[in-house]
């Protein structure tokens, strides 16, 4: 069924143009136009986000810290094992789901483990980048209680996920 | 921490003490990775921003095509009841990309959300540089992302051979709502927490 809905979605959004006698063409000229001054202006956000990662991931700092951490996280009821990724979950998409691959790989897919990663991974966002990204058009520097509030709402979500997964 | 003002949470801060730390542990544990890991999180950079410029590049005409139509309006007056009581005070044209935004996130369509909350946060913002209590909010459901269909995720499970791929389905539902309830509950308490503060600075 969701297969259906981008295309579906887009067929509508399209035909309702063509009805609408709004030129599609100038909308995808606009499309493409805008596309490149947003890029340029993200850029650098993300650019210092991925390097800040990298050498946290290469430095082993992340696996140090999610040693650290495993052992509260387990009186929350995450698994030791998915603590990396918890810790990997704020900072970066592409790294989540690299990690996910690599947890699913070794412990099967329909383990708790991999299963609790999963869910982990498919309920939360990259905050940090969110962050990053959203105020580069506004140029906000000081956030005030958005980053901790976001952190701690979806540790919670992750808490969550993985009493779920025990029951579900 | 917002708490005293003495300590701002501020992206400043944070990158500098994460990659200020990590560049310590790099030192002892590999020196010669150090300027390479760099420029590889740079070249990773590009190379999603390449990915992005194309994805934007569809889904930004999408939305031209949304607002030449006057479709955002109507999804935004769809919404209007919900949208007004989280963001009140905002103009017409913010609910409409709010509204976009929204959508598109619960959707899981990554590529439309972005762009429409950067519209919406400029819309928004009334003073270079501050962030007004509606941004962060708009902010912390996003960063929660309410997200119905996990898709990536269930495609992962699919391709390692799981015996049923989309039965994470419902507890990511509810984990992620759960998320997006506490964040939006948490933000409007600080929000009211700070302005409590800022009334009894004035009275001083």
């Amino acid at each position: 069924m969701t297969v259906f809905l981008i295309p579906v979605i887009l067929l509508a959004c399209m035909l309702y143009s063509a009805v609408k006698k709004v030129s599609v063409y100038d909308c995808f000229l606009d499309g493409a136009r805008e596309s490149l001054s947003l890029v340029k202006s993200i850029f650098p956000y993300i650019a210092v986000i991925f390097v800040c990662i990298e050498l946290f991931r290469a430095s082993g700092l992340s696996a140090v810290v999610s040693g650290w951490l495993s052992h509260p996280m387990r009186y929350l009821g995450i698994p030791p094992e998915i603590s990396e990724l918890v810790l990997l979950v704020p900072l970066s998409g592409n790294g989540t789901i690299a990690l996910l691959e690599d947890i699913i790989a070794e412990y099967g897919p329909d383990s708790y483990i991999a299963r609790c990663a999963a869910t982990i991974a498919g309920a939360s966002e990259t905050v940090f980048y969110v962050s990053a990204v959203y105020f580069s058009k506004c140029k906000v520097k000081r956030l005030r209680y958005a980053i901790p509030v976001s952190l701690f709402a979806s540790f919670c979500g992750m808490v969550t996920a993985c009493a779920l997964c025990r029951v579900m | 921490m917002w708490r005293g003002g003495k300590i701002k949470c501020n992206m400043n801060i944070a990158f500098t003490a994460l990659t200020l730390l990590s560049l310590v542990f790099m030192t002892f544990a590999a020196p010669t990775d150090a300027l390479p890991t760099m420029i590889t999180g740079v070249t990773n950079a590009i190379v999603l921003i390449l990915k992005l410029t194309a994805i934007y590049a569809v889904w930004l005409s999408v939305l031209k095509m949304m607002e030449a139509t006057g479709l955002d309006r109507k999804l935004s007056r769809a919404l209007r009841p919900v949208i007004k009581r989280i963001f009140k005070g905002e103009s017409e044209k913010s609910y409409d990309y709010i509204s976009v935004d929204l959508a598109s996130n619960m959707l899981g369509m990554g590529g439309a959300t972005t762009p429409a909350a950067i519209n919406a946060m400029a819309s928004m913002c009334r003073e270079e540089g501050k962030a007004t209590d509606n941004m962060l909010m708009l902010l912390v459901i996003n960063a929660t992302s309410i997200q119905i269909v996990p898709a990536t995720v269930i495609a992962l499970r699919a391709a390692a051979g799981s015996a049923n791929a989309a039965s994470v389905f419902l507890p990511t539902l509810i984990a992620t709502s759960c998320a997006t309830g506490i964040g939006m509950i948490l933000a409007k308490v600080c929000a009211a927490a700070d302005r409590a503060r800022e009334r009894r600075k004035e009275r001083k």
